[in-house]
């Protein structure tokens, strides 16, 4: 019982860690929304709007927000089928939220808004890598559900073990704000 | 010559410290106290810093002396003189600093040395001397930043009207100076699209302004007018070092830059200054741009304004070296003013063999009028 | 069992049982030595890394200091080594630029942030707050093994035929960016880029698990304000690392799009090669200020944790409590703060607004200021010690004296005004050597010296510990002090050579034979010579750490008299740091030579009340 001294701060070591490292995204994105700031401030900044698609999959990625705390409570009153529902619902949220985001990206390119090449221009580019990076984290975020899926079905989450499960909704939760942050961003500058 | 004698000195040093040590290790050994932490080896490292600290301060003060004749002597441009009183002042007070801390950091080891029996003065704080410490160097950094912001907001406050305005391009690796022309005084616009072997600038023709602008393979400055360099390049980032006239600024690619100064001392006038005959102001890459970066020599020439007037009147525009390729370059309109301008037949076109072409040498020195 | 905090809680002493008590020794071997989770294990793994590493880095950097102290030397006996980069006895310039790009990619990131943080964090934070181990040994071990894979991308990259980055470790685009511009820029940058994408990922796993750490798992009695200065001094640069590199990655992140995909982030209007490139609308300045956010305080990451340790060191050798604990803290957490919000002092003639130049230039001299309290509390410490020169103190006193001389430096370097002519020339050069470089890496050996017998339950020879102080110590002033004498002659940095221009070559004197002298070619001999006999030096060290690991003499169980909690564990600590309870902290770390006391130390595990003739007033248990 060491690691519950008085002198130690009252958080799960685990959960800190998982906030710290939320920190480290925060700044990754922030350097990267900074540096969009800057550039576009430099001027010769292509306007055009977003793709339709990104509203859609942006309703999608709150709605997994939602079903995913509805998995947390429901490991939080030990429903075991709730949790494998809820869960199961969040994945797949998740896994269409990517899929539209692959359809945003296609719509941007039928608007001849391209990642690179001779035609593109940093305000398209920018879209591509936020959107870009965000669903890579997404993933892991969903490699993440894959693993509380697995143990749900063993299961092995109930109020008694309901750290992981915690972790993940929190990690889930914030995937979905950071998206919502990057959008309104874009929405607000282009 | 010198490297031996270095070498030699520093095998000795390093064979004195072996025997010292060893002794230390012997006294201890017959004194039976081997395994004693505290041997006499402490006061040897405690006396080391002495004659360590001595033997710098001696070495600062020659090494100083010796290099000080190589330093870049009196600046070449109004602010260089102040940016130079600016910076030995600080290192005057540095130095200053320097020696205080350093005699302390270097004296009281051997002061303070471990003595058998002895104990160590207890004092964790005191908040008095932590105040004053805090101060001093805060008020110090004050000045320091209130001159330095002086000079700084000077040297890059914007150039008036009358600045004489010259480009200057950095490739790989070569600089190359555009001055516009006598006719306008202005330079004519460029794009990077229109660069090529023979248009290495990207020189726009159908910017009329284009015409009269020349391309020396020198940069001339005038005495005591205030010259704006505009500064660009073309495909890496390099950067413009004026080192005697304490000019420095960044060419990068997309995204020009500009630097502002008064040349004070002519070429001739340095070369009296520092009896050398055959000095030259010289141009050199302070930036990372590749295989050829310390071999970006642009030779600088000042002369006084009249000199200066006279040296540009006898450039050739380029359009006038390289008329075949305006030709082809410049839209129909203007062509035909080009052509008058140049004193050239209307008609005679597109051979236009009255004009002697080197359209296919890219190399500038071919180029230029001697 | 009924609340979920507890529960928690008690998962995660159940793994810790699960380390230590179920014994280390069922294992299977790959879990012991290769891939453990112990973190005095992977700190060794970190060190051992390092010294490796800077042996290569130091080699590197002689190759390139040969070409500029004997500019004329025939170089044929390099080409067994050296191949095709060996043209007519002539080391390639571009050759020049890579190795001058390596060595210092190597020094700055690899051994002196992974090798000193890397190091010290691990085997002193569990140590010296009282902890079985990190927060989470899995993390730990994955953040050395991808600083392995870093290493071994990196290493690769220096064996490619069209050379390793090549466009000093700064990498700005375009040269960084194009192949065109410099082969290095092919596929070493590209292996350059995944290297530090690893390294990134090592740093922060490091990062978290030391924060955590910290935080979470002091014992009984361990408060802030009892902390040893080297965790806090790890700790604030975990905190800096954390919030700086995620901005070097997202910096290298668009620089491998701009090199891959054709974005047009850093790249605008070049050509090259005979072509204009489609590039239209990009910034070259942006990739500076995002690299500057990392790198300025990534030069406080590599200071800190050297500044944490001689701290430690100076007091326990001064026999003398440290000056001022709280203006040290205060100071750390200053420096730490300030550090992100002066990046733009490296860019001041990039051509940026000359009002944001003074801004940084204020912010930039501020820094000076809880710099300086930090020297004068370091000298205030030994004034009226009783010390002891340990090799370990000596190479602490010598990181002063870098702190102090190269410290100066910086001021007139951080003056807008003064730093137009000091700019990338060898001033550069020798200020961040000196306090950087040197600074740190003596604090690394300190370390080194002082914590051996807690690592390898041996001693270090004093003798040869003596005599590598002595000729490092010499030999860094020797080498990088005559460097501020050619930057303020004008000389450039990351130059091949300096006889193509009269400015820094013509004398106007001749040598007995007639020949013309050039300027400082004998200081740039001497410069080598000097930095060829330091680097052999090391070996001393080498050997010495070699040879006492197996030979040393055995070491006592506090072989320092000092007062920290990693001296109260066995000689050789197994997993888990105490065999019985761990010990509980009641005192601050400083007690040396306590007015009263009957020894010059009382360790952090006395409690007040056994020490009735030493206490101050206001000195109770609670
Ligand atoms: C064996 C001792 C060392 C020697 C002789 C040495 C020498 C040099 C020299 C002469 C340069 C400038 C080369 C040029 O501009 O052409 C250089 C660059 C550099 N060194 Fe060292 N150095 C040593 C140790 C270190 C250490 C310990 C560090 C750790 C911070 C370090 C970091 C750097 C860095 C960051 C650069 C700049 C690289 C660049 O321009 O991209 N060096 N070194
Ligand atoms: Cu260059
Ligand atoms: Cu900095």
């Amino acid at each position: 019982m060491e690691t519950n001294s008085p002198e130690a701060f009252n958080m799960n070591p685990k959960k800190f860690l998982l906030w710290l490292f939320v920190v480290t995204i925060i700044m990754f994105f922030a350097s990267l929304t900074s540096a969009y700031l800057v550039r576009s401030s430099d001027g010769d900044w292509l306007h055009f709007d977003l793709p339709s698609m990104f509203w859609i999959s942006s309703g999608v990625i709150i709605l997994s927000s939602l079903t995913m705390q509805l998995a947390y409570n429901a490991a939080a009153k030990n429903e075991f089928e709730k949790i494998k529902i809820y869960t199961i619902a969040t994945l797949l949220l998740g896994i269409i939220f990517l899929y539209l985001q692959v359809k945003g990206w296609g719509q941007l390119y039928a608007n001849k808004i391209y990642l690179g090449g001779k035609y593109s221009n940093p305000a398209g580019s920018f879209v591509y890598v936020l959107s870009l990076m965000h669903g890579f984290h997404l993933i892991t975020g969903i490699i993440y559900l894959i693993i509380i899926l697995l143990s749900a079905f063993k299961q092995s989450i109930h109020s008694g073990r309901i750290l992981q499960i915690e972790l993940c909704t929190t990690y889930w939760h914030f995937l979905d704000l950071l998206w919502i942050y990057l959008f309104v961003f874009l929405q607000l500058n282009n | 010559m010198n490297s031996i004698l270095i070498f030699v000195s520093v095998s000795l040093i390093l064979a004195i410290l072996f025997l010292i040590f060893r002794i230390g290790i012997l006294t201890n050994v017959l004194k039976g106290k081997s395994d004693q932490q505290v041997g006499s080896a402490n006061t040897i490292n405690a006396f080391l810093f002495v004659v360590v600290f001595v033997l710098g301060i001696i070495g600062f003060y020659l090494s100083f002396v010796h290099s000080s004749k190589y330093f870049l002597g009196e600046p070449a441009s109004q602010h260089g003189v102040e940016t130079d009183r600016l910076f030995w002042i600080i290192m005057s007070v540095l130095t200053l600093a320097f020696l205080v801390t350093n005699t302390m950091l270097y004296i009281f080891p051997f002061v303070y040395r471990y003595k058998e029996g002895k104990r160590a003065l207890f004092y964790p704080d005191n908040h008095f001397i932590e105040r004053i410490w805090t101060i001093i160097p805060a008020i110090v950094m004050t000045g320091f930043v209130y001159f330095g912001w002086l000079v700084w907001s000077d040297i890059m406050k914007p150039a008036s009207d009358k600045a004489e305005v010259i480009e200057v391009m950095a490739k790989q690796f070569a600089w190359q100076v555009r001055y516009p022309g006598v006719s306008d005084n202005k330079l004519g616009a460029y794009h990077f699209r229109k660069i090529d072997a023979t248009n290495e600038f990207g020189i726009d023709f159908n910017d009329e302004k284009s015409f009269d602008d020349f391309l020396p393979t020198e940069l001339y400055l005038p005495k005591g007018k205030e010259v704006l360099l505009e500064i660009r390049a073309r495909d890496v980032i390099h950067s413009v070092f004026l080192p005697h006239f304490r000019v420095k600024m960044d060419a990068v690619p997309g995204m020009p830059t500009k630097f502002r100064f008064v040349p004070t001392i002519t070429t001739k006038e340095m070369r009296v200054k520092n009896g050398n005959p055959n000095f030259n102001y010289e141009l050199v890459c302070t930036e990372i741009c590749g295989r050829g970066h310390y071999a970006m020599r642009f030779p600088v020439v000042v002369v006084e304004q009249a000199e200066y007037d006279e040296w540009k009147k006898k450039q050739t525009p380029w359009a006038q070296l390289n008329a075949e390729y305006v030709a082809q370059k410049t839209t129909k309109e203007l062509k035909e003013k080009y052509l008058k301008l140049n004193g050239l037949p209307v008609v005679a076109q597109p051979e236009m063999d009255s004009v002697k072409v080197d359209s296919t040498s890219n190399n500038l020195q071919a180029l230029s009028v001697k | 069992m009924a609340s979920v905090d507890t529960l928690h809680v008690g998962s995660v002493s159940h793994g810790h049982d699960h380390d230590h008590d179920h014994d280390h020794d069922d294992l299977p071997w790959i879990r012991k030595y290769v891939f453990s989770e112990d973190h005095k294990y992977i700190a060794k793994q970190y060190l051992i890394s390092g010294i490796l590493w800077a042996v290569l880095g130091g080699l590197f950097s002689l190759i390139f200091r040969l070409q500029l102290g004997f500019p004329n030397a025939d170089l044929t006996w390099l080409k067994p080594i050296l191949g095709e980069w060996i043209q007519n006895g002539k080391l390639d310039p571009e050759f020049y630029l890579a190795m001058v790009t390596m060595h210092g990619t190597i020094m700055v990131f690899f051994v002196l942030t992974a090798g000193l943080s890397g190091t010290f964090s691990n085997f002193l934070i569990p140590l010296q707050i009282g902890a079985r181990d990190m927060a989470s040994g899995f993390l730990n071990m994955l953040s050395y093994w991808f600083f392995f894979a870093s290493s071994v991308v990196m290493l690769i990259s220096v064996f490619l035929k069209t050379g390793p980055a090549s466009g000093g470790w700064v990498i700005y685009p375009p040269l960084s960016a194009l192949p065109q511009a410099v082969t290095g820029s092919g596929m070493g940058m590209t292996l350059w880029l995944g290297a530090m994408a690893l390294f990134i990922v090592s740093t922060l796993l490091g990062g978290l698990n030391y924060v955590t750490t910290v935080i979470n798992l002091r014992t009984k009695g361990m408060t802030f304000s009892r902390l040893p200065l080297t965790i806090w001094a790890f700790f604030i640069t975990a905190i800096i690392g954390l919030l700086s590199f995620p901005v070097l990655f997202a910096a290298a992140l668009l620089l491998i799009f701009d090199r891959s995909l054709g974005t047009s982030f850093f790249l605008s209007e070049i050509y090259i090669g005979g072509e204009a490139l489609h590039h239209e609308g990009g910034s070259p300045i942006l990739f500076q200020h995002l690299f500057w956010f990392l790198g300025h305080p990534e030069v406080y990451i590599v200071l800190l944790p050297a500044l944490g340790i001689t701290s430690e060191i100076v007091a326990t050798n001064s026999r003398k409590p440290i000056f001022g604990y709280k203006a040290m803290v205060f100071s750390i957490v200053a420096i730490a703060f300030l550090s992100f919000i002066v990046w733009a002092h490296h860019m001041f003639v990039t051509g940026m607004n000359p009002f944001l130049g003074t801004i940084f230039m204020v912010l930039t001299l501020i820094i000076a200021v809880p710099s300086a309290v930090k020297a004068f509390n370091y000298i205030a410490t030994i004034w009226r010690g009783n010390i002891v020169f340990t090799p370990a103190m000596l190479f602490s006193i010598g990181l002063v004296s870098f702190f102090i001389s190269g410290g100066l430096t910086g001021i007139v370097l951080g003056n807008a005004a003064t730093d137009i002519q000091l700019h990338d020339t060898y001033f550069v050069v020798a200020h961040f050597h000196i306090v950087m470089g040197s600074a740190s890496f003596f604090g690394m050996l300190a370390g080194v010296y002082h914590w051996f017998p807690k690592m390898f339950g041996r001693m270090l020879d004093d003798r040869l510990g003596y005599i590598h102080f002595w000729l490092t110590f010499i030999g860094v002033y020797l080498v990088f002090f005559p460097m501020h004498y050619m930057g303020i002659a004008g000389f450039p940095r990351r130059y091949y050579s300096w006889t193509g221009f009269d400015a820094f070559s013509y004398t106007g004197e001749t040598n007995e034979l007639g020949e013309a002298i050039i300027k400082f070619a004998d200081m740039n001999q001497l410069i080598t010579i000097a930095a060829i006999i330091t680097f052999v030096a090391q070996f001393l060290f080498i050997f010495n750490f070699f040879y006492s690991m197996y030979r040393g003499r055995v070491a006592s169980a506090n072989p320092w008299k000092s007062n920290t909690l990693e001296w109260t564990t066995p000689v050789n600590p197994g997993h888990g740091n105490w065999p019985g309870e761990i010990p509980q902290v009641y005192r601050w770390p400083y007690d040396y030579s306590k007015p009263g006391a009957k020894d010059d130390f009382i360790p952090q595990t006395v409690p007040f009340s056994e020490t009735p003739e030493s206490n101050l007033p206001n000195e109770v248990d609670e």
